[in-house]
């Protein structure tokens, strides 16, 4: 079975040129979620930045929201040790639970506008971690899985989800992850969309394996703990 | 013109004048003859009434409440006027609002705080003619006590708060009369600004409601306002007493400003002077040395800045907090912030009638805020601001108008109204700031804020004598005259911090309203004393 370092992730770890000049203080994303529907997708990209970077996670409860269960309150893992000087990190993940339609991440609110569906933020996410494929048909494919997952497999009909089931069952069968040799944001998407619409289950076999795969990365227990 | 001319000229004048008197003579024994009219029609009609009003028992103005008698008569809230009371005979004890006669009718509004309910008197087998004429002559604000049947409404009455009944009052009398000409309308002084202007009504300007503050404080929204002020004040006790805070009480008067010599208010005090107290500061960190580990206080607080400004009183109501904590000042913080989290959920959860009555007049945003608080540190906070393009120094305190902008920058991307700005520079804080052990040109201090505006300063306090010493000396202070304060620390003082909040700006800022006055019951600022 297919294996996972974090050197899969090869990209740039320099977020001055991802994200432009440092202001001499905490790059904070801030993300505004519905407790009613949790963005796993973002908690494992959330595992993985960890991982990459020195990361500053804290949870809120915004007072549109009346009370949260308290797994969300803890689904970031405990606090860091060294919380209390927000200086010694480099980026900040500050996830706010909040009566918000859609998920919405701001960031640099003077240059960028709040970035709206979890789809997107993910994507955003994922791009501190690992550059898309240089290839254009590669980040295409990358960006069509993100949309097959949450709009069919999340919100799509039993028939629309089986149709997905075939789908991913036909490209595993041709190669260990998603789209090309390495595991991508189409993984961690399809595998988060497909925990959440409960067809987990009732996948065929090359997907069944594939989920076992994915789990061998280490990054899902988060989002896994929050179904439960 | 000759002399001669002159003089008939002045005695054309004259003449003239004398014709005018004679008019004016005239028409006032006019005047006179009809009043004289009027007098005796007016005393004519009493005599009647007094010979046929059946009702005469069932109104008037009783003799001055003296406690002559202990009557066993319950008087219902006029809340508490609901369906469920249909058909009852009750009696209350209200001002009367507004009253309107309208032929053999007559409609009063009872304003009891901030209810108020419709009633009547109509001619009928329980109210003579006269009754209603007396009823609808009683003055604005007079305060009666009235017996009358609850009845249900077909409509309801839009105007009152108690819109599904209304009152059909059966006996009324006046038990104090308020004089005819009020200061100022109750209905001009709750009316929005933008209302008055579009409708081109009055509306009360803020000097008129502050110096007729008595018939001010009956108003709808004041009542609000202060009922939800009580409200911001026991929450704070409440959730504190439960963290195992003591409440203490300090003197006011004092021998040595605590904050600066400069902003304080000297009183002559025998045959030397003190000051009256700018905070509680000195004495809180001495209980904290007197092991009393978690103090807090309410109590007057008094700044003698002549500074006329929207946000800004001589003496308000300082809540103030000082705690000793195990390794890390932050435990402070966290302490006070989730007080005032309570404090905000409070209200939020049980205080929503008055926010919406305040709303009404001051229309606002509702009060947005995270749990835990959000804390950004200064430098962060400056970043935010450069990055806005505000040019600013890095040990350069925040201005007003930065302080704004950076409350808007930080609800525009976290939304909330309330946050905690950490690590100020040392040199902008008071001499008993405990400076940062990383960098010593930050400090272990703190601000808070609520709709961009400031309402606590704190910090973890030097708990060290010597340290002290220093930096009271760096800062010039004058160390005889603080001389017990510095010594409380001499004999094993624990590591501590705290803060002061000013109840009236907290008030202000969480309904939204633009001036402190109106948070403040009788305010104090240096063009005001009375009432």
């Amino acid at each position: 079975s297919p294996t996972f370092s974090s050197t899969t992730l090869k990209g740039t770890t320099d977020l001055d040129t991802l994200l432009g000049k440092d202001h001499g203080a905490l790059r904070d994303i801030v993300i505004n979620a519905n407790p009613a529907q949790p963005p796993l997708t973002l908690l494992v990209l959330h595992s993985l930045l960890c991982q990459r970077y020195r990361v500053l996670s804290t949870v809120h409860v915004h007072s549109s929201v009346a009370s949260v269960p308290p797994q969300l309150l803890s689904c970031l893992g405990p606090r860091h040790a060294d919380s209390y000087a927000r200086q010694l990190f480099q980026l900040g993940f500050t996830l706010i639970w909040k009566d918000v339609p859609k998920l919405q991440m701001k960031f640099s609110i003077q240059n960028m506008c709040p970035i709206e569906g979890e789809a997107n933020v993910a994507r955003f996410l994922f791009k501190l971690l690992a550059p898309y494929p240089g290839d254009a048909a590669l980040a295409t494919s990358v960006d069509s899985w993100v949309d097959t997952a949450f709009f069919q497999l999340v919100e799509g009909s039993a028939k629309e989800q089986a149709a997905v089931l075939r789908a991913l069952n036909s490209a595993l069968g041709r190669s260990p992850w998603l789209v090309g040799p390495e595991f991508s944001l189409a993984d961690v998407a399809c595998y988060c969309c497909l925990l959440r619409s409960g067809s987990a289950s009732v996948a065929p076999a090359n997907v069944q394996r594939w989920l076992k795969s994915c789990e061998n990365v280490g990054h899902f227990g988060s989002a896994k703990a929050l179904l439960q | 013109m000759t002399k001669e001319e002159a003089q008939g000229a002045t005695e054309e004048e004259q003449q003239a004048q004398s014709k005018k008197g004679q008019k004016k003579q005239q028409k006032e024994a006019e005047k006179a003859a009809k009043k004289a009219e009027k007098q005796a029609k007016l005393a004519a009609e009493q005599q009647s009434t007094e010979e046929d009003d059946f009702a005469k028992d069932r109104y008037g103005m009783p003799a001055m409440v003296q406690s002559q008698q202990k009557l066993d008569r319950a008087l219902v809230r006029v809340q508490d006027l609901t369906p469920e009371r249909a058909d009852q005979l009750i009696w209350l004890r209200a001002r009367v609002h507004t009253s309107r006669a309208k032929g053999k009718q007559c409609f009063l509004v009872l304003r009891q705080q901030q209810f108020n309910v419709q009633a009547l008197v109509a001619v009928g087998d329980r109210a003579s003619k006269q009754m209603v004429k007396f009823a609808a002559n009683i003055t604005k604000e007079s305060i009666v006590d009235v017996e009358a049947a609850v009845r249900k409404v077909e409509q309801k009455i839009e105007s009152c708060s108690q819109q599904d009944v209304e009152l059909h009052i059966e006996r009324i009398f006046v038990v104090s009369q308020a004089e005819a000409r009020l200061p100022l309308q109750l209905d001009d002084a709750v009316r929005p600004e933008a209302v008055g202007e579009e409708e081109g009504r009055a509306t009360v300007n803020q000097d008129t409601k502050l110096d007729n503050r008595v018939i001010d404080l009956r108003t709808t929204t004041s009542q609000a306002i202060f009922r939800l002020q009580s409200g911001v004040c026991q929450l704070f006790r409440d959730t504190l007493t439960t963290k195992g805070f003591v409440e203490i009480q300090t003197p006011k008067i004092i021998s040595a400003a605590s904050e600066g010599g400069a902003n304080v208010f000297t009183v002559s005090y025998f045959k030397t002077s003190a000051y009256l107290a700018q905070s509680p500061q000195l004495y809180k960190q001495m209980c904290i040395c007197a092991d009393f580990e978690k103090v807090f206080c309410v109590g007057p607080v008094f700044r003698a800045e002549d500074s006329n400004t929207h946000r800004h009183l001589t003496e308000f109501v300082g809540l103030d907090i000082e705690m000793a904590f195990n390794y890390h000042y932050h435990e402070v913080i966290d302490s006070i912030t989730d007080t005032m989290v309570q404090i905000f959920k409070g209200l939020r959860d049980n205080f929503q009638t008055e926010i919406q009555t305040v709303n009404k007049q001051f229309p606002s945003e509702p009060f947005k805020f995270l749990e835990p608080t959000l804390r950004l540190e200064f430098t962060e906070g400056v970043a935010m601001l450069r990055e806005a393009g505000v040019e600013m120094g890095d040990e350069e305190d925040l201005s007003t108008p930065n302080e704004k902008l950076l409350g808007r920058l930080v609800k525009e991307k976290y939304d909330t109204d309330f946050y905690v700005l950490d690590k100020y520079p040392l040199a902008v804080r008071p001499f008993y700031t405990m400076p940062d052990p990383s960098d010593p040109k930050y400090s272990n201090s703190y601000d808070m804020f609520m709709r961009g505006e400031e309402i606590l300063s704190g910090a973890q306090r030097v708990h060290d004598a010597q340290l002290l010493t220093e930096r009271a000396t760096h800062h010039q202070i004058d160390l005889e005259k603080i001389k017990a304060y510095i010594d409380s620390f001499r004999y094993g003082a624990p590591p501590h911090g705290g803060g002061g909040i000013g109840l009236e700006r907290v008030c202000m800022l969480y309904l939204g309203l633009h001036n402190v006055r109106q948070t403040s019951m009788f305010p104090r600022d240096p063009k005001r004393l009375t009432p």
